[in-house]
């Protein structure tokens, strides 16, 4: 006779986790074998959902736990966790809407999603690597649904590979130094030259990952030339995932390494004049985005050069607004394409023919801008006020003159969309869009007014990784 | 707290303008309604005086926390805010007659009095703060409302790059006087006030005095105020007159006291009677029918700085709220005209005696603008005079700008007004503007007329209060000396004026050279005046209106170079990685030789 509370006890929120990631991409491949779109969407999604409320779960209880090594559970892999499988999520129900075909898609998304697991869960430089891989390869094919995106897809290869190569010999370089793949603060002085040198290394191969100047040239033509539900991906999670995987590893390993922490300031200046002041002229919304996202993770990276408690949460607040305001926008701009809309200019009277669009748009923009009651607001105002409590006030200051010079660009849109059209007529929007853009305008407004919870969430995460 | 939530009238008009399925010509009515619901409430609830905060978010030890207040003042901003608010939407029930342009503009609109009622009831530097971004985003969008027109987007870019600056500006003076205080609270900051200035003191009183120069036009960032013309008049009428542009003088009232322990005063009244001087010459030459009451605005804003700066807060405020009333008429007139005429430049607008009613409306805060007894800016002039009396130099200066305004503000009327050139069409243009076009103004006229009351209540109604601004103010009276000499001022202006302008030979089209031959002609004063001040400062006002055009322009130029660098560099074909490459390379080179330069 079989013990029920026995097998009962069995059941732990990590296994749970664990056996829904097997059955994610398991599922995913058997369904994709019987070529039927609507089941591979609900079976995704509900898989999704079931990932999300578990990883919910134990952010909730404060599981913290490590496996053989090479995994860790901790407030700060899970809120990491949590707000991706969110994002993807949305992602997913964007692509269902708009992928040539969306059983290619879920298979494929469902692998890079175990990559961001790897990355967030990782606590080997080993586990990080190939976390890395596991999440920019699929992405690549999903860039290749299009038909059109050839080109936009082979770019985005080529920054994979040189990021791969740099990220290889960081790992090594490391390995060399302290002869383990641990991730673990580097012993050893801030003068130790090989150290600095792995550091910078990591800085570099990550900051492709993260579109980072001068690494992100090619960023803007990958975006543009991706379908929307690719960019959306693109910028919503991998991105995010370099930032907190240079996050992570600066954290942990080096941080008694004054220099690499200036470096990322330095960056992050070049990358909040380069995306802003190159925006301004642009005249493709989806590529005046891309610049926009690019200046954004030069903000986030205030965050990472203040270090801290303060910055680090700081960081993770913003990239958790940023992620949400980035798929927000884009669902509206896959709904625009879909009707041959790409331009800025394209935008005028898009209020008198679709007034929810129109308002969640702009709203959008006001966040991205950071006026107060949205996310965006809290986001800079946290880094700005932890890059003054670091001793970093001129950094705080370029920071608050790029939030002048972005007020220019974000503006344009807003008076574009309120400017009506003669022959406007109203344009539904398919309610997978529709949902995808309410859910992220009600994180974007309900976090804003509310942040605390937020803020909580954030700075818990930061407090424990600094402890660790 | 009842306070935080008056804003939430205007802002529940605003949802209806946004769920009201189709545009409507009544967004208007709406609004306005709004608008008088918020002053009801404002009647109700407004008393008694305090201030209540609320937490927002902590993070660590930090807490935000946002402080309303309502004192004297902030209730006279308020009240401001409703009344020209509610005429002013009622205005542009008129006003704004192409039907798929009311949902963006009432949008704007009610956005801007919901900002302007939260800077109003600020009583810390965060809402201050968040108010004066929101007062800057929204004017740029009004400004630049009708975007198709190169100007608009032009003169609204250059408003906001002045503004910007400003707000730079406050935004490190908050820094400082953190690191000093360690509050952002008005009432704590003042409070706290060591006695002598200190050199961070003297920085963050510089800083937000540089921001009080930029939000209220003072010299020399006047010249974004006549530009900002180019947006609607209901605009001008309601941001650019009466509100909006206020927010500078009314921060000098309330940081009065930090403003002058940091020995600031005297550098705050130079540069206003600069400014007040620069405004004066540059409305008597101008054409433009709006941009002379813009130019107007900027040297009635001087004045109330120059009277904050002397100590006499009582006048500015007095100033402050009775002025909101016959500038918004004179908007609404230039309006109507320039709506019944189909032109702009005082040169072809002609016939306003068509509409007596307007007419009459007009003529009252004409006459209210140069100073004649029963009208409230008479007794604004002679308050304002009398309390800067002590000073001989400011003193007569202020009495030749007196006469320069009385001059230009009834060129302007006789111009605008001169016998008909186009016949019957315009006169059937003034005939037939919209009812509530007209009728605003004879109420506005009646409150400018009103306002005079204020001047023997107004005291009281201060003195109940202990604000620190208010503690140490001069009262708020005149002699019969000073009387005498703004009433004497307003006579030689108009005199001066109907002898150039207002005869039958000055009705053929004045051109602006000619006009000035006329001047100098007849009047040797002015030309004189002229020749002395006109050349040698708005030279330097100009010169600073062309270095924040070429910041302006520099901001774009640096975005096409970076873009033309930036398309050099992109991969036309794939084959072409190397320069990608090298650029990466570069990078990673750079990156090592920053840390190793820092080891």
């Amino acid at each position: 006779m079989v013990d029920i509370s026995l097998l009962y006890s069995a059941v732990t929120p990590v296994r749970v986790f664990v056996a829904l990631c097997a059955l994610l991409v398991i599922g995913n491949l058997a369904i994709r074998l019987s070529n039927r779109e609507r089941l591979q969407f609900a079976y995704n999604t509900a898989v999704l959902a079931a990932l999300l409320c578990t990883g919910g779960y134990m952010l909730y209880t404060g599981a913290a736990q490590s496996i053989m090594g090479l995994v860790s559970l901790n407030p700060f892999s899970l809120f990491f966790a949590v707000t991706m499988t969110a994002a993807m999520l949305l992602v997913s129900t964007l692509a269902y809407a708009y992928a040539r075909r969306f059983d290619d898609f879920a298979l494929m998304a469902s692998f890079s999603l175990l990559g961001v697991y790897m990355v967030a869960f990782a606590s080997s430089l080993i586990t990080l690597f190939i976390g890395l891989e596991l999440m920019v390869i699929p992405t690549v094919f999903i860039v290749l649904l299009s038909r059109r995106s050839l080109e936009a897809a082979l770019k985005l290869f080529i920054i994979g590979s040189i990021a791969v190569a740099l990220l290889s010999f960081a790992v090594v370089t490391l390995y060399g130094s302290t002869g383990s793949f641990a991730i673990a603060a580097a012993q050893g002085s801030g003068s130790d030259a090989m150290l600095l040198f792995a550091a910078i290394l990591f800085i570099a191969a990550l900051g492709f990952e993260a579109s980072v100047f001068p690494f992100s040239i090619l960023i803007p033509d990958v975006y543009e030339g991706s379908p929307a539900y690719a960019t959306a991906m693109l910028g919503g999670i991998n991105k995010k995932v370099g930032l907190i995987a240079l996050l992570y590893i600066l954290m942990l390993v080096f941080a008694p390494f004054r220099q690499a922490f200036i470096v990322v300031a330095a960056l992050s200046v070049v990358t909040m004049f380069y995306g802003n002041i190159v925006a301004l002229m642009q005249h493709n919304f989806k590529r005046m985005l891309a610049y926009s996202s690019i200046s954004q993770a030069g903000y986030i990276m205030i965050g990472i050069a203040a270090a801290g408690p303060a910055g680090v949460g700081a960081a993770l607040f913003q990239i958790f607004a940023h992620v949400f305001l980035f798929i927000g926008i884009l669902a509206i701009v896959a709904w625009l394409e879909a009707h041959g809309r790409t331009e800025i200019d394209d935008l005028i009277g898009l209020s008198g023919e679709n007034r929810f669009a129109a308002a969640a748009a702009a709203l959008f923009m006001l966040s991205f801008i950071g006026l107060p009651f949205t996310t965006g607001f809290i986001g800079k105002f946290l880094l700005f006020t932890s890059a003054i409590g670091a001793g970093l006030l001129w950094l705080a200051v370029i920071g608050i003159i790029n939030s002048v010079i972005s007020l220019y660009y974000y503006a344009r849109p807003i008076i574009a969309m309120y400017t009506t059209k003669a022959d406007a007529e109203p344009r539904k929007m398919e309610w997978a869009v529709a949902a995808v853009v309410a859910v992220c305008l009600a994180l974007t407004l309900v976090l804003g007014i509310y942040p605390q919870p937020l803020i909580h969430l954030t700075s818990g995460a930061a407090t424990y990784l600094l402890a660790i | 707290m009842f306070f935080p939530l008056l804003a939430l009238v205007p802002l529940l008009a605003a949802m209806a303008v946004v769920a009201l399925a189709r545009e409507s010509m009544r967004f208007g009515y709406l609004a306005a309604g709004a608008s008088l619901a918020c002053l009801v409430l404002l009647f109700l609830f407004g008393l008694p005086y305090g201030s209540s905060t609320v937490t927002w978010f902590t993070v660590g030890s930090f807490a935000f926390t946002i402080t309303a207040t309502v004192g004297p003042l902030n209730l006279a901003l308020l009240a401001i805010v409703f009344v020209v608010g509610a005429l002013v939407h009622l205005y542009s029930a008129g006003f704004m007659k192409t039907l798929s342009e009311q949902r963006r503009f009432y949008l704007e609109m009610i956005g801007f009095e919901v900002a302007m009622a939260a800077f109003a009831m600020a009583g810390s530097f965060i809402l201050l703060f968040l108010a004066w971004e929101f007062l800057s985003l929204l004017s740029y969008l009004l400004i630049g409302f009708w975007h198709v027109r190169e100007r608009a987007t032009r003169a609204a870019r250059l408003a906001i790059t002045t503004v910007l600056i400003g707000d730079l500006a406050l935004l490190a003076a908050m820094a400082i006087l953190w690191n000093l205080f360690s509050t952002f609270d008005f009432a704590a900051i003042l409070a706290a006030l060591p006695s002598h200035a200190t050199a961070p003191l003297f920085a963050a009183g510089a800083l937000i005095a540089l921001a009080i120069f930029t939000k209220s036009a003072q010299f020399p960032f006047q010249e974004w105020l006549p530009e900002a013309m180019e947006g609607p008049t209901p605009v001008s009428a309601f941001l650019h007159s009466s509100t909006m542009v206020k927010a500078g003088v009314f921060t000098a009232i309330i940081l009065l006291p930090l403003l002058s322990v940091a020995g600031l005063t005297g550098v705050i009244l130079a540069f206003s009677i600069v400014t007040a001087v620069i405004a004066t010459l540059s409305a008597m030459r101008e054409t433009q029918i709006k941009k002379v009451i813009a130019y107007s605005t900027v040297q009635e804003l001087s004045l109330m700085l120059a009277a904050v700066a002397s100590g006499a807060v009582v006048a500015a405020i007095y100033f402050f709220i009775v002025q909101s009333f016959y500038k918004a008429l004179l908007f609404f007139s230039a309006g109507s005209a320039m709506k019944a005429t189909g032109e702009e430049s005082l040169d072809r607008v002609s016939g306003l005696r068509a509409n007596r009613l307007l007419y009459v409306s007009t003529l009252f805060g004409v006459l209210s603008v140069a100073g004649l007894v029963p009208f409230s800016g008479f007794f604004a002039a002679a308050g304002i005079s009398s309390a800067l009396s002590s000073n001989l130099i400011v003193y007569a200066i202020i009495s030749l700008v007196g006469l320069g305004t009385s001059f230009f503000i009834f060129r302007w009327f006789f111009l605008a007004s001169k016998p008909d050139r186009h016949g019957t069409t315009s006169q059937l243009g003034y005939l037939g503007l919209p009812k509530p076009m007209v009728y605003t103004a004879a109420i506005l006229a009646v409150l400018t007329l009103a306002g005079s009351a204020a001047f023997f209540y107004l005291p009281a109604f201060l003195s109940s209060t202990g604000v620190a601004y208010l503690a140490a103010s001069i009262p708020l009276s005149f002699g019969v000396v000073d009387g005498a000499l703004v009433t004497a001022l307003f006579a030689a202006g108009a005199v001066l004026s109907f002898i150039a302008y207002g005869r039958a030979r000055a009705q053929r089209t004045p051109g602006k050279v000619r006009v000035l031959a006329k001047v100098a002609y007849t009047h040797r004063v002015f030309i004189f005046a002229y020749g002395l001040c006109a050349a040698f400062l708005h030279e330097i006002s100009e010169g600073v209106g062309v270095f924040e055009r070429y910041l302006d322009d520099g901001f774009v130029l640096l975005g096409r170079a970076t873009m033309a660098a930036g398309r050099k560099l992109r991969l036309v074909s794939v084959g072409s990685v190397n320069p990608y490459v090298i650029i990466s390379a570069a990078g990673v080179v750079a990156l090592l030789a920053l840390a190793y330069l820092v080891l």
